[in-house]
């Protein structure tokens, strides 16, 4: 894979160019989204508990923030092997190239609600300005060695199963209500008093100790839980590991299955 | 010894296509053992090329050659059998496969020699040859989407070419472009016929086959008919193909008349 990361960069380049061309305002899009996806859960909140967090919006953005990223890296590199299917049957070269470069052109979506996040603390929230978001940058490398695990994974299965991307879209969906985005760590609290076993559960989901880590630093401003972090980004680079071994056995059967 | 092919077999397994979803497998699952579920498409091919040898495999659509040819440069891996190749291969199959729509030609060829797996001081020296060969003027910092068909072709051939193998796959690229283009790329082919250690080449050109290749083959079904002398391979494949059309005639014929005899009843 290093071998070929001139190959990852123009490949990585090329898709951005592609959604940036797409659209007329192209990347002020990119900016836009996630503050238009924070307004409507902070409406739907509001309204369903009627009393939400203080400053709830950006307790809800940093849970936006990285969950746009993942979700739109995952269904990027699930398309990534099958869009080249030409390309495949015809040139012999190391289709890993393809999902690392869709996860990695995902991290501008990430650099663009960084850019929304930054507005949203100058014009709203100046008090919660802190030194800590400093640490974002290390959370998002935990975030990106999770991610690429599972990209390379969701891209070699959709080869052979072409409705993963329909399962992913469901997938992720209940994955973001099932992970602490608007919900908090004090309402895991209250379920560990009553239920303890699905508090547990709940905690090694990889997204809860990255959305608790993003609004550690943006909402709370204090340092993260490093223990955790270091323990995912530990389990990560494992999954990584497997995934390469795993796309590498299933490599072989593309161009016979294309 | 530049290509040493032995018992080579290629098996497809119907159970998994590009259509194949879970939910289509989920409902195979509850129809158990139903069909088959593996195809050959090639089976027992055998065959050596020596240096400066090339190579015709000729055949009816659908006969595994450009399997074949997948296999040779590595795309496909044999499901049984061995093959050994030797030297660099460049397979030139269908052209401009790994084009991408929002970039420049220029950005294209360096894309595609990456691709190719050329490192980039290699791209750049072969850069200016390239353009100068594809020879679509100012489209060369265009987007690809911007171009017609055949320039598109003209762009894909240039690139494909440009690189110097030891072995060359060449799959029916004799007809890309306008007529012009043509002439051109067939000689430059045929420079590169003359450079390449050895040639295997897919063509329904015959006259190409007799004329410029030194072996051919006949593959039917995934099995070789015939090796031999072109001027053979030839002949026997067009009295096959000649068999072949006979035969439709006739079905079609007996389906006609078949149809004829129960006549379609009248209005009134």
């Amino acid at each position: 894979m290093w071998s070929r990361r001139r190959l990852v960069r123009y490949l990585v380049s090329a898709d951005l160019k592609k959604k940036g061309a797409d659209t007329l305002l192209g990347n002020v899009w990119w900016v836009l989204d996630p503050l238009l996806q924070m307004l409507v859960y902070v409406v739907l909140v509001s309204i369903i508990f009627a009393r939400p967090q203080p400053d709830y919006p950006l307790f809800i953005f940093a849970a936006i923030l990285p969950w746009k990223w993942f979700t739109s890296s995952i269904q990027d590199s699930i398309s990534s092997v099958t869009s080249q299917e030409r390309l495949i049957k015809q040139l012999q070269f190391p289709k890993i190239v393809l999902p690392t470069a869709a996860a990695g052109a995902g991290v501008v979506n990430f650099g663009f609600g960084l850019v929304a996040l930054a507005g949203l603390l100058l014009l709203f929230y100046r008090d919660r300005v802190t030194v800590e978001l400093l640490l974002i940058p290390a959370i998002a490398v935990v975030q990106l060695a999770f991610t690429l695990a599972l990209a390379l994974a969701a891209s070699a299965v959709n080869v052979f199963y072409r409705d993963i991307g329909n399962l992913a879209r469901h997938a992720l969906r209940l994955w973001f209500y099932l992970s602490p985005s608007l919900w908090g760590a004090a309402q895991l609290e209250q379920l560990a008093a009553s239920h303890p076993t699905m508090a547990t559960i709940a905690q090694l989901n990889p997204f809860y100790i990255l959305f608790t880590a993003y609004r550690d630093v943006i909402y709370f401003g204090r340092a993260p839980n490093w223990t955790s972090l270091i323990a995912l980004l530990g389990v990560s680079l494992g999954l990584i590991g497997l995934a390469i071994f795993f796309f590498k056995r299933l490599e072989p059967s593309f161009a016979k299955v294309l | 010894m530049a290509i040493d092919v032995r018992g080579l077999g290629v098996r497809y397994s119907l159970r998994f296509t590009r259509k194949t979803t879970l939910h289509r497998s989920f409902i195979r699952l509850l129809r158990r053992g139903e069909g088959q579920t593996t195809f050959w498409a090639l089976s027992d091919v055998t065959f050596k090329l020596e240096q400066g040898e090339s190579l015709a495999v000729i055949g009816p659509n659908g006969a595994g050659k450009s399997t074949l040819l997948q296999v040779l440069a590595g795309i496909i891996l044999p499901s049984a059998g061995s093959i050994d190749v030797r030297g660099a291969v460049s397979s030139l199959l269908t052209l401009g496969a790994g084009f991408d729509q929002e970039l420049t030609g220029r950005e294209n060829i360096r894309l595609a020699g990456a691709f190719m797996g050329m490192d980039r001081r290699d791209v750049d020296q072969r850069m200016e040859a390239i353009v100068a060969f594809a020879d679509i003027g100012e489209f060369i910092d265009a987007p690809i989407k911007t171009y017609s068909t055949g320039m598109r072709a003209r762009l894909g051939f240039a690139i494909a070419t440009s690189v110097d193998p030891d072995i060359l796959l060449l799959d029916e690229v004799l007809a890309t472009g306008d007529q012009l283009f043509r002439e051109k790329s067939k000689a430059r082919v045929l420079e590169l016929v003359r450079a390449a250690k050895a040639i295997v080449l897919v063509t329904h050109d015959m006259n190409w086959v007799t004329e410029y290749c030194n072996r051919a083959v006949l593959l039917e079904k995934g099995r070789i008919v015939l090796e031999g002398d072109p001027a053979d391979v030839v002949a026997l494949h067009q009295e096959h193909t000649a068999r072949l059309k006979a035969e439709k005639a006739a079905e079609l014929e007996r389906q006609m008349a078949g149809k004829a005899v129960p006549a379609p009843p009248r209005p009134g």
